[in-house]
């Protein structure tokens, strides 16, 4: 095993709902060249790309293919992964690989979605048009609003039923939903790479706008975003060349139930709030990194949240803290950025979601915060090792990375 | 490098129509596999899964995957381009210290779908190829022959050579899709063109299948297997995707993946060296392409090669002793198959079309139009 | 166990994809060039490659391409295909009647452009000038550029 850490890392100028102006090949190339650019590197430096998004979302087939030249990838091993929302991750995962297996030397992890050239929505609908044909086979009604129906709300349909369980196994109510989503929107607007951005915003506020699927508000869901994402990874002897501060991965890990824990499929019943994954995954990664107690080893948390209540549930699976307790934290004001236990200062998933970048930005995000370099949404305590999560698919799969601003003692 | 991962062992399915569900092929395949090697899921501790979501019809299709294939609550993740990069992620996992068995998995059910060309159309530049409707898979493939042909002053008639031999292959190999008793070059000829010079037999028969491998660490081949095949060498590399930019006389992306997978196996020689090869050719011409551009034959003398009998089983330089792509070709898998095949070979197990002779076995893997990427795996005993 | 019978689904499936894909700058001014029937690349300012379409990046060097340059409307027919089939919505069928696709190399330009061929099949040969020919009514779409005929 090498030691791998994060050199650098480009985000496009902007995240917003439309970028006109450029192709889907000619916005990957600004993340490129943006990564480029931070860490002084030349296009023939970076030794292979890793390459992810959601390829039914825009309805373009293994994109990278198109987009080799607008990543300087000619003459270059590039591998494609599709993981679903945490397509980042395991992106970043396969960058990690490439370099801890010594297969390269310097990797780059090129992310991205293009929400408004296709339909998330529809594209989300596609996980299950096998189950909804046989449903329609049989008669059933697919646009009711029990068991598989739900799903025609989108996400927000299936996931309601998630909200809803965790709500009661937490104790947490649905004010505390609102008041996570607007601390969020807050941190959000300290973050120039977020997408929906409100200083302003407050519980009451979130409050008022309209339930979608109970106990999920509209305030409580991501928008779909365009943007793209690159991370460079480099193995010990070149990231001393390369950066000043670098971001060490000292573990990585990944978890899949099935896809029953959606609780839509099949009629069978299960906990979508159990999350079995994310505990799973992040004891592995835990393990991995050499860290008994994340609680107290743990100063930075990144969670992939699509929806607001999804931060609190979080943070519980992954043992930040006890379950019941997420809620008590957010109370006392310990998740706000100069909290004793920050999470998500970038503004999260729930601010910006262009879904292939969305995980990689949570593990970006943490490496900004344990390189000193997030600026205005740099937290207050010092961050010495920091948690990326990402989850994704029919809420079945869970990725973890786990960094450090030390190498891990091999 | 050094003797680190090992083919502990495989499975492959192919047919025209395997008249099964992409979960119950998956599970037979990875169960089937596990029986095999007398272990169970518990002893693998990390899943590559390949598939694609536009050819498996949905989104995040390995949601439905995993299961099947014995990856609940295991590590897991999903290469989505031909399956021989996913046995190179696997293998990375793996040197690098992580995993100590891993269960590669790729899979499409391509022979049975209404539209199975659609796959390629959906990668095309949307912006431009896909708004003109000139260039599709079959279209590319014709154009990158006839230049090869031009270039190489080779005759058409190299083409049926290749299907012929490929299908005599594939006519004996008991694991492939099209296995047609006798083909002649004749016959081969008689066959209707798609996009000139190709014709119908020229081209690879969309197929169902799939194929599961362990890979395994030096320390657990000693357990589960005696006859390791190790991974030796591996290369990748992408060419541009503009077509007119190409020169598509040679292959760019399959002779900088070879050289990198030489340069890592210690081959100075690959005439010398390499005792078979398994080329992921999905149209005739793209055999003696690749392998010229491979260094497995001299540059413009494949047509004498193919005539003297050097490219056939009994050859100097076998080329898809397994009949190959034009045997059967499920997307994803097809690269698999190719590796799964070739350690088929240096176990010694290829039957009637067993290869006799020592050295190392080449795998090629592709993606994209006229193989603008290209995966190249070097095995060894 | 009893054997377990499969039941096969091949449904046209319902839902409707909708794309709206934006072309980009480089695209954008190449159909701009068509409404005054110009047909632009783009060229590289350390090699002087000059590409068509035009395009962000120079692969070879990668550097971003600033200078859009007209083509002439001549060219070489560098490399063909006769098609005899059509592949529809990823469908394989047969054509109505063969027809030609090639590469044509613009005069000054250092890529090929695939366009169709106005030309019988038995009369295409490589390395013919041919010239490019356009819809009388051109509106900035990619089919105002009708194909190439021998010049």
């Amino acid at each position: 095993m090498r030691n791998v850490g994060i050199v650098g890392i480009g985000y496009t100028p902007v995240f917003v709902s439309k970028r006109k102006d450029v192709s889907i090949a000619e916005m990957i190339s600004e993340a490129v060249d943006a990564g480029l650019k931070n860490t002084g590197l030349k296009p023939e430096d970076i030794d292979a790309y890793v390459f992810g998004n959601m390829a039914t979302f825009e309805g373009v087939n293994m994109p990278h293919l198109w987009a080799t030249e607008y990543m300087h990838a000619r003459g270059k091993p590039i591998m494609r992964f599709a993981t679903g929302g945490t397509i980042g991750m395991a992106a970043f995962h396969g960058a990690y690989y490439h370099v801890a297996s010594g297969m390269a030397d310097i990797a780059m992890a090129v992310t991205y979605e293009k929400h408004s050239e296709g339909d998330a929505q529809v594209g989300l609908m596609g996980i299950i048009t096998p189950e909804v044909m046989a449903m329609l086979a049989a008669g059933i009604d697919v646009t009711g609003q029990s068991g598989m129906g739900a799903i025609g709300g989108g996400s927000a349909g299936g996931i309601s039923f998630q909200a809803s369980s965790y709500l009661h196994r937490s104790g947490a109510s649905i004010e505390h939903i609102d008041a996570m989503a607007a601390l969020e929107r807050r941190n959000a607007a300290k973050n120039p790479y977020a997408h929906l951005k409100d200083p302003e915003a407050t519980a009451e506020k979130i409050a008022q706008t309209p339930m979608v699927s109970w106990p999920i508000r509209f305030g409580h869901i991501c928008p779909t975003t365009d943007g793209a994402t690159v991370c460079i990874v480099a193995s010990e002897e070149k990231a001393a060349k390369i950066a000043d501060k670098v971001a060490w991965v000292l573990g990585v890990a990944n978890c899949a139930s099935d896809a029953t824990t959606a609780n839509l499929i099949e009629s069978q019943i299960t906990d979508p709030a159990e999350q079995l994954p994310a505990i799973i995954a992040s004891k592995k990664a835990c393990e991995r990194a050499g860290i008994e107690d994340p609680k107290k080893e743990i100063d930075y948390v990144e969670i992939y949240n699509g929806f607001a209540h999804q931060t609190l549930m979080y943070l519980e699976k992954v043992g930040m803290c006890e379950v019941g307790e997420a809620h008590k934290l957010l109370e006392a004001g310990e998740l706000e950025i100069n909290g004793r236990c920050p999470v998500n200062a970038s503004g999260g998933v729930v601010s910006t979601n262009s879904i292939g970048t969305s995980a990689l930005n949570r593990v970006t995000e943490c490496a900004l915060q344990v390189m000193g370099q997030a600026g205005e949404r740099q937290v207050e305590k010092e961050v010495h090792k920091a948690m990326a999560h990402g989850w994704g698919g029919l809420m079945q799969y869970c990725t973890i990375t786990i960094l450090g601003d030390k190498p891990k003692k091999l | 490098m050094d003797k680190k991962v090992a083919i502990a062992g495989f499975r492959m399915a192919a047919a025209p129509d395997l008249e099964t569900t992409r979960e119950r092929l998956v599970f037979d395949l990875s169960k089937g596999l596990l029986d095999d090697l007398g272990i169970d899921r518990d002893a693998v501790d990390n899943f590559v899964l390949c598939s694609n979501d536009f050819m498996d019809g949905r989104t995040i299709s390995h949601v439905f995957l995993g299961p099947p294939a014995g990856g609940y609550m295991k590590d897991q993740t999903k290469v989505e381009m031909d399956g021989l990069n996913a046995m190179i992620y696997a293998t990375m996992g793996i040197i690098s210290g992580q995993y100590d068995v891993t269960m590669v998995l790729a899979m499409s059910l391509t022979g049975s779908q209404a539209s199975p060309y659609l796959y390629t159309d959906y990668s095309l530049d949307p912006t431009y190829d896909r708004q003109l409707k000139l260039l599709n898979e079959l279209s590319a493939a014709a154009l990158e022959a006839k230049s090869y042909l031009a270039a190489n002053g080779y005759s058409e008639e190299l083409l049926d050579v290749v299907a012929s031999q490929n299908l005599g292959n594939a006519a004996a190999n008991p694991g492939q899709a099209r296995r047609i008793d006798g083909v002649s070059r004749e016959k081969v000829k008689a066959s209707p063109y798609y996009y000139e010079p190709l014709r119908e037999l020229h081209c690879y028969p969309p197929t169902d299948g799939g194929c599961a491998m362990i890979l395994v660490s030096e320390r657990k081949a000693k357990e589960l297997t005696d006859k390791p095949v190790w991974v030796l060498g591996m290369g990748r590399s992408t060419d541009t995707y503009f077509l007119g930019d190409r020169d598509l006389s040679t292959s760019l992306s399959a002779a900088q993946a070879a050289e990198r997978a030489y340069a890592m196996a210690g081959i100075k020689d690959p005439r010398g060296e390499v005792a078979l090869a398994e080329i992921m050719s999905l149209f005739a011409h793209q055999e003696p392409l690749l392998a010229e551009s491979m260094g497995l034959l001299e540059k413009g003398k494949a047509a004498a090669a193919y005539e003297s009998g050097e490219t056939a089983v009994s050859g100097k330089m076998p080329l898809n002793p397994s009949g190959g792509p034009l045997g059967g070709h499920p997307l994803c898998a097809s690269g698999l198959i190719r590796a799964a095949e070739a350690a088929r070979q240096l176990r010694g197990e290829g039957g009637d079309n067993q290869v006799k002779k020592d050295g190392v076995a080449l795998v090629h893997g592709q993606d994209g139009v006229c193989a603008q990427q290209s995966a190249v795996v070097i095995l060894g005993t | 166990m009893e054997e377990i019978k499969d039941t096969f689904l091949h449904p046209a499936v319902p839902l409707d994809f909708q794309n709206n894909y934006r072309v980009g700058a480089y695209m954008q001014r190449y159909l701009d060039g068509f409404k005054e029937k110009k047909i632009l690349g783009a060229k590289c300012s350390q090699c002087g490659r000059v590409v068509v379409p035009p395009r962000k990046y120079c692969g070879d060097c990668n550097l971003v391409m600033e200078e859009f340059v007209e083509l002439p409307q001549e060219g070489t027919l560098e490399n063909f295909t006769v098609g005899h089939v059509v592949l529809e919505k990823g469908q394989l069928n047969r054509a109505e009647a063969p027809y030609v696709i090639g590469m044509v190399k613009l005069d000054g330009a250092s890529n090929a452009l695939l366009a169709r061929l106005q030309v019988a099949p038995a009369d295409a040969r490589t390395g013919m000038k041919v010239k490019a020919v356009w819809q009388d009514q051109v509106e900035g779409e990619y089919s105002d550029l009708d194909c190439f005929e021998p010049a």
